[in-house]
């Protein structure tokens, strides 16, 4: 795991107002860094970056957040997603449990209730209360983003 | 199904029921499924409403952990890490290392993940675990684990523990690589079963032992588990510790599990007395998997 940056207080603030724009929700973010390829993962406070001069066959550290895209966008991972899906008022598309399960085997879907979406952008779909993933609001259908290896297959 | 010949049938019977008159009830359980619910996810009750179908009972001597029906591995809860499908008998280490928020604890044999997340959860996502395995293809399952189940207080690192560079960890979780014959129930590990397995496994649990020593800070504390019922892979290997190491047992106690004392002496072996304080779990008192569990502290 290759560490480009480990973020200060103002990278985070602007990744937190940014997920503000695009989501209206402020998450709560302690500490974070940033990979080679733009990818924020998450790790807790007490996690002191100098351990890895000792850890040297170190193979991943905290949760993957999201990855940073061109125009102040993000692209959550599911973890991403439940963090900031929990009290996520727009960008957000609301499904039933049939839905819920076709996007979880990793098709589109195109029954959805949508909360301030904006077409072309991340869309965090939700089933009730629960956040089950990612999407692209596209004309008429979202599609789907959720990752290989988190897809049911039931 | 039960293999009727075979070195565990022989051998392992014979040896076990030195050690416990009604050892053979083993065979007569069948582990229910359970689980623990992570609450880094969702809060207890949320979840414990959303799968009360599958729920059957609460687990009496831990909180977080329920029996469930079987399908309950086909749910979006799960899929979603509201929840880990982890034997009930396993869930002990964690609860008698009893980690706590902004400690930091090394995990030395991690791989799957199932007492990291639980730790990751009793810690709350703060601290430290640095949680370790030698197998890169279970440390793929442990950073898929640790990634569900939202544990961002997570190092994972890919070594043989026995050469992990030096540390001082207030706790260290040493879940040993082992027979598993805690699960002779089991087919797969009837046929695995034999008496060179226990000799290998016992002097590499040693090695791991004097490097757990190594990590731990002066009056850090630890737990040895396995899911061995073998002496050689459990009480020898305390005795090792506090011979060889000068570590030392302490006595803990868990309400709603029948657990028993575990064994001061095999065959020609007399073993140090606060052995005592060890516990092992044995299949025929509770429905579980064998388990044997130790608390020890470095002086
Ligand atoms: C009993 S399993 C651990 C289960 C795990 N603690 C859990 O709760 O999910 C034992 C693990 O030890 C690992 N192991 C075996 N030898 C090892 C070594 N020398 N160093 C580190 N890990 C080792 C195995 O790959 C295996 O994943």
């Amino acid at each position: 795991m290759q560490i480009k940056k480990i973020l200060n207080e103002e990278e985070i603030e602007k990744i937190k107002s940014m997920i503000q724009k695009n989501y209206g929700t402020i998450p709560e973010i302690e500490k974070a860094f940033l990979t080679s390829d733009d990818r924020i993962w998450l790790t807790s406070k007490d996690i002191n970056f100098s351990i890895f001069d000792i850890l040297k066959r170190c193979y991943r550290i905290g949760i993957y957040f999201g990855r940073l895209k061109r125009n102040d966008k993000i692209k959550l991972s599911m973890e991403g997603a439940i963090i900031v899906g929990k009290n996520a008022t727009r960008n957000v598309a609301l499904v039933d449990d049939e839905n819920a399960m076709k996007f979880l085997r990793g098709e589109d879907i195109n029954e959805y209730e949508e909360m301030e979406c904006e077409k072309h952008n991340f869309i965090i779909v939700k089933r009730g209360n629960d956040t089950i993933g990612v999407g692209i609001l596209r004309d008429g259908y979202i599609e789907n983003l959720v990752p290989k290896a988190r897809r049911i297959n039931f | 199904m039960l293999l009727k010949s075979g070195a565990y049938n022989n051998v392992f019977k014979k040896r076990l029921l030195e050690i416990a008159s009604d050892a053979e009830d083993i065979f007569t359980v069948t582990p229910k499924k359970s689980i623990r619910i992570n609450t880094l996810k969702a809060e207890k009750e949320e979840i414990v409403k959303k799968l009360s179908d599958y729920i059957i009972e609460e687990m009496p001597w831990y909180e977080h952990g329920l029996w469930v029906r079987d399908e309950i591995s086909k749910t979006i809860e799960h899929h979603l890490g509201y929840f880990y499908i982890q034997e009930a008998a396993s869930m002990l280490s964690a609860i008698v290392l009893s980690p706590s928020k902004h400690e930091f604890i090394v995990d030395m044999c991690a791989a799957p993940g199932s007492k990291t997340t639980q730790m990751a959860m009793m810690m709350d996502g703060e601290g430290v675990i640095i949680a370790n395995d030698v197998n890169s293809k279970r440390i793929k399952a442990l950073a898929h684990n640790v990634q569900r189940g939202g544990a961002k207080n997570v190092i994972i690192t890919n070594y043989d523990a026995r050469y992990m560079p030096a540390m001082e960890a207030d706790k260290i979780l040493l879940d040993a690589p082992c027979t598993a014959s805690g699960k002779i129930m089991y087919e797969n590990v009837q046929k695995k079963w034999n008496y060179n397995r226990i000799r290998i496994m016992s002097r590499k649990q040693k090695q791991l032992m004097k490097t757990a020593y190594r990590l731990l800070r002066k009056e850090g504390e630890m737990v040895y588990s396995t899911c061995s019922l073998e002496p050689e892979e459990n009480e020898e290997v305390i005795d090792f510790a506090i011979r060889e190491l000068g570590m030392e047992t302490l006595p803990f106690k868990i309400e709603g599990i029948k657990m028993r004392e575990a064994i001061t002496s095999w065959r020609e072996k007399e073993f140090d007395d606060s052995i005592k304080n060890c516990r092992r779990v044995w299949p025929q008192d509770n429905g579980t998997e064998g388990f044997f569990i130790c608390k020890l502290k470095k002086f």
